[in-house]
């Protein structure tokens, strides 16, 4: 383990930033493969966060508004939550694409939004995970709620960790004005587990 | 352990775990099938192996779930489906055939990629876990939440109307007692200006007699010796005789006047009070007004003009010294809301049908009441005038006694135009049922007996 | 003579990775550039033959270094190095000039084989 063992030194933060604009960029040509429409890709952020920080962090990335969320752990070479928050403007079009008959039950909505927050985050972390050399594994997704406020995603007081590693990444299907920020939380400790294979990655170079 | 061990033990634990495991190829056709599923589907392995299957379940949500085995092969991610939001994917029987409960097997489900060596997906593995009983105890749990919640909720409306009672048992108590000590200071009264009217009498009757001897002084005076009539006639004259006799009529006159005032201010705070006769009975609704005006008149008349539109309706079986503190409130509130100058009138009327009603209007030209507000005028504490002015009481205690009078109060407004209150009393005394109408406000009805029995019951959980 | 070769992209370790996938035995003389400012810089301050050129990047991103290029009319082959690898961006970039689309991560193999094709190196 290195001596800062819980933050990432800055060629392992370019590492991880260049990582993961690939991983999204797979998940972007994944989905629209599978949905056949174009994804505007953003580039990734990456920062440290102190918890009480993160709503606002939340808010500053996803601004005003009301928006729906998505909890999913992940875990493998080092394990974390992914936050799927989700503004859905066109759902049933969204459900169709999906194969859903007919206008969208409220439980087959959150279905789908669980679905969308799946597809997102595994081929996300997946694809950066992929290229990192670590196998992820998932557990399946939770929703959090729909129709949140955007500081009401997550409650400081809720978490378990101090602080965390925060990647966002956010993907936009213009036609279905979809639009979702997919933010990876790693808690601390597990960022030295991240840093190890960023390590390995940095020396294949 | 070696390797055919091992698969065997693998193979042993996907074919006999609770848990429904079965693979499908690109095509959707069915590579694995295990025991779970056997029992639960019906259908063998050899029965199915190779099978579309779409073609074996022709029950399963095609489309959607062709797309999302689809995309596990196109993106290579897992996929997860909950009975939350879908409570099965195969319609099997529960597994409780004693207990019960729920129709179909609530499940769970799992799509996991399969990939070959180039990483390619190969097949999909979807493992079905039964949630039947969790989805039992959640359902419980719901139910259970969702009681409290109600439970909470009612108490919650109990305790505010708990409050809202308590203040009105207070503010009537309170006017009630200020009612008595206005009675009392009356009768006190009553006596001393009972004596100085007979006095006064006395004294005018002797001052009559005292005019007469001086006049028979007079009509003697020329018999007198110059020198003292003239002194008389001087001291007359100092004292200006004929100014003094003409102004003690007029004392005497307004002091009888103002006498007579203060009788009637007596009578009618007696009669506004009724400390004397409370108690049902047939009731004047006109006279009450009356009285009712006198003792607010200082309030208003130096800015209202009072018009009475009166059409001698039937007397009405009431409470009158609640009707009157009724009628105060009203004209207050009306005196309140006319700024400088303005006109109150008060009419009287009889509904026609059954059962017979009377009614008494109090309107004011005053700024009347936001659309807004109409809702919330009689709700306890809701006021909408400076801290001291009001405590917003008047409305909701006029509100509680017209219900106990089995009648109603209603009021009709146009901001900037004024508003207008309406007393209706049915002319019969009518039993009332303890149920809050549905338009009243929620907090003015008293709170029953059982209501606060069921409150101090889990106040004290 | 020697091939002059511009690498641009924001990431550094974008930068190193393509690097490392030139292919050893090409004569070439290597630059880098940061965003799509500091490419033109670089371009117009003398020869540039082979651009490797990223599409998302901050000041000045790689569509427009393409719209610039073809707009003053320079001539330079341009390979699109990217990881948005959606057919759209693929299209959009080799319509506005790039002689070739080449995916993140990149591998020597693939470098190598673009290079061929277009007998940008032998
Ligand atoms: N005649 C009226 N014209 C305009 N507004 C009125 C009139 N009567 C009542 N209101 C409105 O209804 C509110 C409630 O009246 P209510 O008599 O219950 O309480 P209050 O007069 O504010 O205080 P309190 O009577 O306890 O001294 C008043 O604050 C006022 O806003
Ligand atoms: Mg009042």
């Amino acid at each position: 383990m290195n001596a800062s063992a819980n933050v990432l030194s800055g060629d392992q933060t370019d590492a991880l930033q260049e990582i993961a604009n690939i991983g999204m960029g797979q998940a972007g040509d994944s989905i629209a493969r599978i949905w056949q429409q174009f994804v505007e890709l953003s580039v990734p952020r990456i920062a440290i966060v102190e918890a009480d920080r993160i709503p606002a962090l939340i808010h500053h990335f996803v601004g005003d508004g009301l928006v729906s969320a998505v909890r999913q752990a992940f875990h493998g070479g080092f394990r974390g939550e992914v936050l799927v928050v989700l503004n859905t403007g066109n759902r049933h079009e969204l459900g169709a694409l999906m194969g859903y008959d007919g206008p969208l039950e409220p439980h087959e909505e959150e279905e789908m939004l669980l679905d969308v927050a799946n597809v997102l985050a595994g081929a996300c972390i997946g694809g950066i995970a992929r290229q990192l050399g670590a196998d992820m594994g998932f557990s399946a997704p939770s929703l959090i709620g729909t129709d949140l406020d955007a500081h009401s995603v997550v409650r400081p007081d809720e978490l378990s960790v101090a602080t965390a590693l925060c990647v966002e990444v956010c993907f936009n299907v213009k036609i279905h004005q979809l639009s979702a920020h997919l933010i990876a939380l790693l808690p601390r400790e597990e960022v030295a587990a991240l840093g190890e294979l960023l390590d390995r990655f940095l020396c294949t170079l | 352990m070696d390797e055919t061990t091992h698969l065997r033990l693998l193979g042993f634990i996907v074919e006999r775990l609770e848990v429904g495991i079965l693979a499908v190829d690109r095509q959707c056709r069915i590579v694995l099938w295990n025991r779970f599923m056997e029992t639960h589907s019906g259908r063998l392995l050899d029965a199915v192996q190779g099978q579309n299957l779409f073609d074996c379940f022709p029950e399963l949500p095609a489309s959607w779930l062709k797309r999302k085995i689809d995309s596990v092969f196109v993106l290579g991610n897992y996929a997860f489906t909950s009975w939350e939001q879908r409570p099965f994917l195969f319609r099997f029987k529960h597994n409780r055939p004693i207990t019960g409960g729920v129709d179909e097997m609530r499940q769970n489900c799992t799509f996991l990629p399969l990939r070959d060596a180039s990483g390619e997906v190969k097949m999909v593995v979807l493992t079905l876990a039964d949630y039947t009983d969790t989805a039992l105890i959640q359902r419980r749990l719901q139910a259970a939440i969702l009681e409290s919640e109600t439970e909470r909720r009612k108490q919650r409306a109990l305790l505010r109307r708990l409050q809202g009672a308590k203040a009105q048992l207070f503010q009537s108590e309170k006017l009630a007692s200020i009612g008595q000590l206005a009675a009392g200071v009356a009768h006190e009264i009553n006596n001393p200006v009972g004596f100085v009217t007979a006095n006064l009498g006395s004294m005018e009757r002797y001052l009559g007699d005292l005019t007469q001897l001086i006049g028979a002084y007079d009509a003697a005076a020329t018999a007198l010796p110059a020198a003292q009539a003239a002194a008389v006639q001087q001291i007359r004259q100092k004292l200006d005789y004929e100014f003094i006799r003409e102004d003690l009529t007029a004392l005497i006159k307004e002091s009888r006047e103002g006498l007579d005032h203060i009788r009637r201010i007596i009578l009618d705070l007696k009669d506004f009070t009724r400390v004397d006769q409370d108690g049902w009975q047939a009731a004047d609704l006109e006279k009450s007004c009356d009285s009712t005006l006198n003792v607010v008149w200082n309030e208003l008349k130096y800015k209202a003009q009072i018009v009475k539109e009166y059409t001698h309706p039937p007397h009405p079986e009431c409470i009158p010294g609640q009707i009157n503190q009724v009628l105060m409130n009203l004209l207050v509130n009306a005196g309140h809301a006319i700024g400088d100058q303005g006109t109150i009138t008060l009419r009287t009327g009889a509904q026609a049908g059954e059962p017979r009603e009377v009614w008494v209007e109090v309107q004011d030209s005053g700024h009347g009441i936001a659309a807004g507000d109409l809702k919330r005028i009689f709700d306890p504490f809701f006021t909408t005038k400076a801290v001291g002015q009001g405590t917003g009481l008047g409305l909701s205690v006029s509100y509680s006694i017209m219900r106990r009078h089995g009648g109603r109060i209603e009021v009709r407004s146009e901001p900037g135009q004024g508003a207008c209150f309406r007393l209706v009393l049915p002319v019969q005394r009518t039993e009332i049922s303890d149920q809050s109408p549905p338009d009243g406000p929620d907090l003015a009805g008293e709170v029953s007996a059982e209501e606060l029995l069921a409150l101090e019951e889990t106040d004290g959980r | 003579m020697s091939v002059s070769v511009l690498v641009v992209d924001d990431s550094p370790i974008a930068r190193k990775m393509l690097r490392k996938a030139l292919p050893a035995d090409w004569d070439i003389t290597v630059q880098e550039a940061c965003n799509g400012q500091e490419a033109m810089l670089a371009y117009r301050a003398g020869k540039v033959d082979v651009m490797f050129l990223d599409l998302t990047m901050p000041t000045m991103d790689g569509f427009q270094v393409l719209e610039t290029l073809q707009a003053e009319d320079l001539n330079c082959f341009v390979i699109v190095v990217s990881a948005d690898v959606q057919p759209l961006a693929r299209e959009r970039a080799l319509g506005m000039g790039a002689i070739a689309f080449v995916s993140k991560p990149v591998n020597a193999e693939g470098i190598r084989t673009v290079l061929r094709e277009y007998g940008v190196m032998v």
